[in-house]
């Protein structure tokens, strides 16, 4: 049977030209659309690359911000918006609701609505206000992302006619080092972050110890550490620990030192890390925590019921020599409601208000009707946290946490998710 | 003479001092004790810990583990709190709602659709559009989630974050679910029935709408009411792709405040979502049930709808 | 004429029938259309530009990734820095992938065998409470997943009831932690959450096998656990990977129970990693890389199971 004539030719070895030129068509194809969604994306790569490196600021190198030309302030007088959703976006439980509600009762004919989104750290509220197209008219920042978020024009410029109540704020503040002539910022917040902790459940006093940051290494403490989820707050304890006074370091051997205590910590006591002290403190799930002052005299508040506050201490160097900070409040550009946004800020700035919102949070506004030293007298501080108080000298001896420069910065992250990952 | 050996009780071959208990558990018609014992303890062990949730949604006092008392307070008599007053919780009620609804009437038309075609198209490109659709359907959401959480910033920058993005990824992430289980349903009907249809001489759509689509309609209402409880259930995607506080939907809230402070309102708000998909699901079970009565297996529709999914 | 005509028609469809060309070419693929495009929009295309984030470009303000849209162009050297934190000298990513291999292989292979048990005895044995039974056992799916892991979170609390309990019954005599970064309770988490997406395939599975199948095994003299082993357990082999599947591969991107149930890095899983490393400036390119090595990580296992079930739906024994 000869039917081999019919059998097809034998295909020849090795890729066949159909599949050559199929393969081919598929890579050209890959990069022709690859042009083709760099042209839709908006521009080749270096175009979207932002012109390198920030303003510094610091307290010897006071900053004023430009004002660009296509990012002005409003002008005076305008009549604030007609039934608008005033969007603000805060740290979570870092505003009190019904500070919220009378402002919304006191532009009630304008019909207001105050909406609070919240985020659980900067980074968060960075990358959602760079990345979508979001519309909140309000900010709550530290100040070591301000000049990102001024030079990136995220944040509209401060027309001051405004805001009346300004006089009433620290000096200091008023002309501050990060932002000066306060073009863009109002403060909202001072505090100190320090050591918390319960002397029920903790037999040496925290306060009395040679280096009392030492205390979370202790591994008799395990699994009762907490530590706050802030690369730049949980790092710099660690230096402090280490006697490093500059917290904005960019020292390559200082920062891996930072890590590899780090990493030792989670080795000897498994914290706990988040920003829930206030709570976790209270409801003893752990006995020792790192947190910021305000924390600490809202803490009070979460105590289960039958158990009385007294249980808690806070410890912060007596001679100021620690880490402080302050939050600011903002406009940011892409809201739709700039004048009741300035009202807003405004209204916080209104001593009465403030102390109504620090009944809440616990955190002390840098206003000069209420002095630090009555805080406890009036109540607002428990005597047992009177170390919680943040007095104005503090500004002078402590050590803030400045804005990094973008390598800085990437060493610092790189260390804390050695940390966060685990290993 | 010929009774079946194993009609003889065992017992006769046993010395008489073997207790009653061991006959007990020896006899080997004996139902699986052990297995259904375990079968109930598994059950309670599912359903134990969010029927304690849902009690304390109850409590009078702020305490999720301490009874204080009976109350609806955190439903809706508390001025602040509850979910009635608390405009956040109000808002992330009505948004996975408004995405689960939203989510279900485009997702489970496509789902079928792409069912219907997937199972007679023949080919290559068929293979490739099934694989996509298997492979959307095994995925971490998190890959889902982030690819698209990219894609939207970075490419398609026209669609801005909050719902309809978020409605945009839960499509995609569910239209596998109808497809899937259409499928399924498709292979056991056949073309028998529509090749009957077109003999007498209907069109090829007119044998589609007038025959398949109804012998598909238990598989399409199980997976509408599928794809229903899935989105509101569903978190990574939701949350990736959230704006603003009002876009986020029950189950982030849940989730951002279960690390926080909770009060009992937040069990409160999950009992209510509990409740709006069992309602959901009863009520597709229920039209199921009487979309099928002509062809249950099982004394109630149960199996069969379980077999669906 | 009209007759004739008709009858002409009726049997020129018929003849195209038997061709199987009875339908136009496009109306079976016009279907499947709309799903495929939406598919390629919003499924294939952000793959492409994770890869291109991947491989991309980082703003030197701001931090965040910028992807590079050319394949020409792209940039390979965050990937390596990846793969080198994971398996090289200094890899401090590779400790937390580790512990998602066995949080995930613990997790699942727990679920099986706590689901195996209760779908085989509602399979086979439910009898006239089948319904019943399944009611119960779907019930799980309607909860929500966050307010499961909720409800444990209350239990689980210092003054949680699990605490009180244990201490009424003396067992322990301190409340214990069982929040505070143990892997046990992540584990035992993934499981309880996962278990009811394995309990029903593997009941359908099971409802499926004959008892006639069974009960011949029986007749010819195999004990219970003989049949079991021997017919049962090889019979629902599909069943048991189609559970498996839907449990293991979600599994691996979960990063939410590590989070409510264990506030500690101790026990962060790859999910964990790759949402921190999104929400980190400068780290945008990382996420994806680690996204990227997780999908082809998972490809294979979903490859496998794909063309596991053709080829049982072929052979007819799905």
């Amino acid at each position: 049977m000869t039917r081999d004539h019919l059998d097809p030719p034998a295909r020849p070895r090795g890729i066949s030209r159909r599949a050559f030129l199929r393969g081919s068509g598929a890579a050209l194809a890959l990069t022709a659309g690859g042009s083709l969604l760099e042209a839709c994306g908006g521009g080749s790569r270096r175009a979207q690359l932002s012109k390198a490196g920030p303003l510094l600021a610091s307290p010897g190198h006071p900053v004023k911000w430009p004002i660009y030309p296509d990012n002005q302030p409003i002008a005076a007088g305008l009549a604030p918006e007609r039934n608008a959703t005033l969007k603000l976006y805060n740290w979570s439980d870092y505003i009190y609701k019904k500070v919220v509600q009378d402002f919304e009762k006191k532009y009630k004919q304008y019909g207001v609505k105050v909406q609070i989104s919240t985020f659980n750290n900067m980074d968060e509220a960075l990358a959602k206000i760079r990345g979508g197209k979001v519309d909140f008219d309000l900010l709550v920042p530290t100040y070591d992302v301000l000049g990102k978020l001024v030079q990136g024009k995220y944040l509209r410029p401060l027309n001051h006619s405004y805001i009346t109540n300004i006089g009433q704020v620290w000096p200091v503040f008023q002309n501050p080092f990060y932002d000066q002539g306060w073009q863009y910022s109002v403060p909202y917040t001072v505090y100190t972050t320090g050591i918390a902790w319960r002397v029920d459940k903790v037999s040496q006093d925290v306060a009395k110890l040679p280096n009392p940051y030492d205390v979370f290494w202790d591994p008799r403490l395990e699994g009762k550490i907490e530590i706050l989820d802030d690369y730049r707050e949980a790092m710099s304890m660690v230096l402090l620990r280490n006697g490093i006074t500059d917290l904005n370091t960019g020292d390559p051997a200082k920062i891996n030192m930072v890590r590899d205590q780090l990493v030792d910590l989670a080795k000897k006591v498994q914290p706990v890390v988040s920003t829930n002290d206030y709570v976790d403190l209270p409801e003893a799930k752990v006995w020792v925590t790192q947190s910021w002052s305000g924390d600490m005299v809202n803490a009070q508040y979460y105590m289960p019921k039958g158990q009385s506050a007294d249980v808690m201490r806070y410890w912060f160097p007596a001679d100021g020599r620690g880490a402080v900070g302050s939050d600011l409040l903002a406009i940011l550009r892409s809201g739709k409601n700039p004048v009741l946004a300035h009202l807003f800020l405004n209204w916080m700035l209104d001593s009465d208000v403030a102390i109504e919102n620090m009944g809440w949070n616990g955190y002390q506004p840098p206003l000069n009707t209420i002095n630090p030293k009555e805080l406890v007298s009036q109540e607002l501080i428990p005597q047992n946290l009177a170390s919680a108080t943040v007095l104005p000298q503090y500004f002078d001896s402590g050590f803030r946490q400045l804005e990094l420069s973008p390598s800085v910065d990437s060493l610092w992250h790189d260390a804390w998710q050695r940390f966060k990952a685990g290993a | 003479m010929t009774a079946p050996p194993t009609q003889v009780a065992p017992t006769l071959e046993r010395p008489r001092g073997v207790s009653r208990a061991v006959r007990w558990w020896r006899s080997p018609w004996r139902p699986p004790r052990l297995l259904e014992a375990f079968a109930w303890l598994y059950l309670a062990w599912a359903i134990l810990p969010v029927a304690i949730a849902v009690w304390f949604s109850f409590n009078a006092g702020r305490s999720r583990s301490t009874w204080q008392g009976f109350s609806l307070r955190w439903y809706w008599t508390d001025p602040v709190l509850s979910v009635w007053h608390d405009p956040d919780l109000h808002s992330a009620l009505l948004q996975s709602l408004r995405l689960a609804a939203l989510t279900t009437a485009v997702a489970v038309p496509l789902g079928v659709a792409f069912a219907i075609g997937l199972d007679r198209w023949r080919g290559r490109v068929a293979a490739t559009a099934n694989f996509q659709m298997l492979l959307s359907f095994v995925l971490p959401e998190i890959i889902l989630g982030v690819a698209l959480l990219l894609v939207i910033t970075n490419l398609l920058r026209f669609i801005a974050l909050g719902t309809t993005a978020q409605f945009l990824g839960l499509v995609t992430f569910q239209i596998s679910y109808p497809a899937i289980i259409c499928r399924a349903r498709l292979l056991s009907i056949g073309r028998d029935y529509e090749e009957a249809a077109m003999d007498l001489g209907a069109s090829p759509l007119r044998a589609l709408r007038r025959v398949l689509l109804p012998l598909l309609y238990p598989a399409i209402f199980a997976s509408a009411v599928l794809v229903f409880a899935d989105v509101i259930d569903d978190f990574v995607i939701v949350r990736y792709l959230s704006s603003d506080a009002a876009t986020e939907p029950m189950s982030v809230k849940i989730y951002n405040s279960a690390r926080a402070t909770p009060t009992p309102a937040l069990n409160a708000l999950a009992t209510i979502m509990l409740v709006s998909s069992l309602l959901a699901v009863t009520l597709g079970f229920l039209v199921y049930r009487r979309m099928t009565r002509g062809e249950r297996r099982g004394a109630s529709g149960v199996e069969d709808f379980a077999a669906q999914l | 004429m009209a007759v004739r005509s008709s009858r002409a028609a009726r049997g020129q469809r018929r003849a195209a029938a038997a061709r199987g060309a009875w339908y136009p070419r496009w109306f079976w693929p016009a279907f499947a259309a709309p799903g495929v495009l939406w598919l390629a929009l919003l499924f294939v295309l952000p793959f492409y530009v994770v890869l291109a984030i991947a491989f991309g470009a980082i703003d030197p303000l701001f931090r965040n990734p910028v992807p590079i849209w050319n394949p020409v162009e792209w940039d390979l050297s965050t990937l390596g820095d990846v793969v080198g934190h994971i398996v090289g000298r200094q890899a401090y990513l590779g400790p937390a992938v580790a512990r998602t291999l066995v949080f995930v292989v613990a997790a699942s292979l727990l679920s099986l065998l706590v689901a195996y048990p209760v779908a085989y005895f509602v399979a086979r044995h439910g009898g006239r409470r089948k319904g019943m039974f399944l009611t119960l056992l779907i019930a799980p799916f309607w909860v929500s997943y966050m307010m499961r892991m909720l409800a444990w979170v209350n239990l689980l609390e210092g003054d949680g009831l699990v605490n009180r309990a244990l201490r009424a019954t003396h067992l322990i005599q301190q409340p214990v932690g069982w929040l505070a970064g143990r892997p046990s309770t992540v584990v035992l988490g993934l499981v309880y959450g996962y278990v009811p997406y394995m309990v029903l395939p593997l009941f359908a599975g099971l409802d499926r096998i004959e008892p006639s199948m069974l009960e011949a095994a029986r007749d010819l003299g195999a004990s219970r656990v003989g049949t079991f082993l021997r017919v049962t357990l090889p019979m629902s082999r599909q069943a048991i990977l189609a559970g498996m599947v839907i449990v293991t591969l979600p599994m691996f991107g979960d990063y939410f129970t590590n989070d409510l149930l264990s506030g500690s890095p101790k026990t962060s899983m790859v999910g964990n990693l790759i949402n921190d490393a999104i929400g980190t400036p400068g780290q945008g390119g990382q996420g994806a890389v680690l996204v990227v090595l997780l999908m082809l990580f998972l490809l294979l296992p979903m490859l496998y199971y794909i063309w596991s079930t053709s080829r049982a739906s072929r052979e007819g024994t799905a």
